[in-house]
């Protein structure tokens, strides 16, 4: 195994709460591994922790060949980041204007771009002109015009409806086949876990440790119709019943 | 416009017309609004008061430019470093809280009985405010869309250009705009009580010392419409450059 990431030994206390101790886990390059996990076992914490928005107490970790712009981070409350005085166009291609590419690389990636997702957007309007679900999808371009090798996602499907979630989770799939990219995804719906990850973690109760890391061999990619699939529902159980014990459900 | 703008300002002159019509008030002290409208038109077609008008826009212009140009490059600094901000948040607002009449005598001694002084102490109290707001809107940033840019590895200088300095823009123009109005406020105080020899200001003064009452009262009104067209003018602008903002 090959691990992206490495966490050994993890520390971060909050207000005495103590949300990692002792906490470690890899993460295999060019896979989605997913996190799964009740609420408040720190899952965003550690995302935080590994892209440098906090700091841990104990830093104990790897990234393999990180670099800022090779990276990118789609947050839960998407709608907070995107630029709202910027054009759908200025803010896709923001993360590039912050690496000082020119024009044409710039207008280039984002043709590349909207051919990888078969999806155009009117870039003269501003986000506030879009639905939410049009505005998660401009997170998700402004995320990937960089062509990130790591790409940490924090329930970027919450907030959307049925429809789009299930074009973004398409989305995420084509652009995951075509770059390969290493994807840590943290999650609250198990179905999504199973239909998009290669690796589900199921994290415990704090102080968090890994409880399981479940392999998911289903073929890419998949679709709805793999949700039939007997061994989608196996994983699932799986995955539920880890969850179950943990949660005292 | 909306429908029922006019109905508050046409009452007003109604009742007005109305009390001076049945002698409620002594008509040496509150002339009829028509010989008022008179006074108020009749200097600005025959230019007697252009000149008055444009000296007290000229101060406020220059006051205003001051405070602008000193004002915002300095609250975008103090809001962008916390610290700064607060070693220097006291003084800030101690002489904002200071009533700017109470400082014409300091700068009258600084800059002497000329057109200077009246525009350093109107510039120096917008500035002020230019300066609250700003700070106060970079400081008060989402934190999320730093962040964001942040993690896409922005140098300090782009989250500075490209995110704080559009992020304070809704409170910076508060700020603009409650500066323009005090300038003007200043301006045509500064013009009664400092000597001058044009001005808004002096011209209310002397028409109220020759007891030319209704010129008095169609300059008061005249400095209204100043205030106001000033204000939209603001009012359009932050309207055109802020389109996406809160929503």
């Amino acid at each position: 195994m090959n691990p992206a990431i490495s966490v050994q030994n993890l520390k971060k206390t909050f207000n005495n709460t103590e949300v990692f101790q002792d906490f470690s886990i890899d993460i295999e390059q060019g896979k989605i591994t997913a996190i799964f996990g009740p609420n408040g076992s720190g899952k965003s914490t550690l995302l935080n922790i590994l892209s440098g928005v906090i700091k841990g107490d104990e830093n104990n970790f790897r990234i393999e060949n990180f670099n800022r712009f090779e990276f990118s981070y789609i947050f839960q409350n998407y709608r907070d980041s995107l630029l709202p005085w910027r054009t759908n166009f200025e803010n896709v291609s923001f993360p590039l204007e912050i690496q000082n590419k020119s024009k044409d690389e710039i207008i280039q990636k984002v043709e590349e771009l909207e051919k990888l997702f078969d999806f155009k957007f009117d870039y003269h309007k501003y986000p506030h002109q879009l639905s939410g679900g049009q505005q998660q999808i401009l997170a998700f371009m402004r995320a990937l015009i960089t062509s990130p090798k790591i790409l940490f996602i924090d329930e970027p499907f919450s907030a959307l409806d049925y429809e789009n979630n299930l074009r973004l989770r398409e989305h995420l799939q084509t652009y995951f086949l075509t770059y390969k990219p290493t994807v840590l995804l943290i999650t609250h719906n198990i179905e999504e876990a199973v239909h998009l990850a290669e690796k589900i973690a199921v994290f415990s109760q704090r102080p968090t440790r890994v409880l399981e890391v479940i392999d998911n061999p289903l073929p890419y990619p998949r679709t709805l119709e793999s949700h039939n699939i007997d061994q989608f529902h196996q994983i699932k159980n799986r995955v539920l019943s880890i969850f179950q014990k943990t949660a005292n459900l | 416009m909306k429908k029922h703008t006019l109905v508050g300002p046409l009452s007003l002159v109604l009742i007005w017309a109305v009390i001076t019509k049945l002698q409620l008030i002594d008509k040496f002290f509150l002339p009829d609004p028509f010989t008022t409208i008179k006074k108020f038109v009749e200097p600005l077609i025959n230019g007697a008061i252009i000149g008055d008008l444009f000296s007290t826009l000229e101060r406020v212009f220059f006051s205003f430019a001051i405070a602008l140009i000193l004002g915002l490059p300095i609250g975008l600094l103090l809001g962008r470093t916390k610290k700064f901000y607060q070693s220097i948040e006291f003084v800030v607002d101690f002489f904002r809280s200071t009533p700017a009449t109470a400082l014409f005598p300091l700068f009258l001694l600084i800059f002497g009985i000329t057109d200077m002084s009246k525009i350093a102490v109107a510039g120096f109290s917008s500035m002020l405010i230019i300066i609250f707001n700003t700070a106060y809107g970079v400081m008060h940033a989402k934190k999320s869309r730093i962040l964001a840019a942040q993690i896409m590895g922005a140098t300090k200088s782009q989250i500075f250009r490209w995110v704080l300095f559009w992020e304070s823009l809704p409170q910076t123009f508060i700020g603009l705009r409650s500066a323009i109005s005090l300038s003007l406020v200043i301006i045509v105080a500064t013009e009664m009580f400092i000597g001058t020899a044009s001005g808004l200001g002096r011209k209310i003064i002397d028409a109220q010392i020759i007891y030319e009452i209704p010129t008095m009262y169609a300059l008061i009104l005249l400095t209204g419409v100043v205030g106001y067209l000033l204000n939209l003018i603001f009012i359009i602008a932050e309207k055109r450059s802020l389109h996406w903002c809160e929503k």
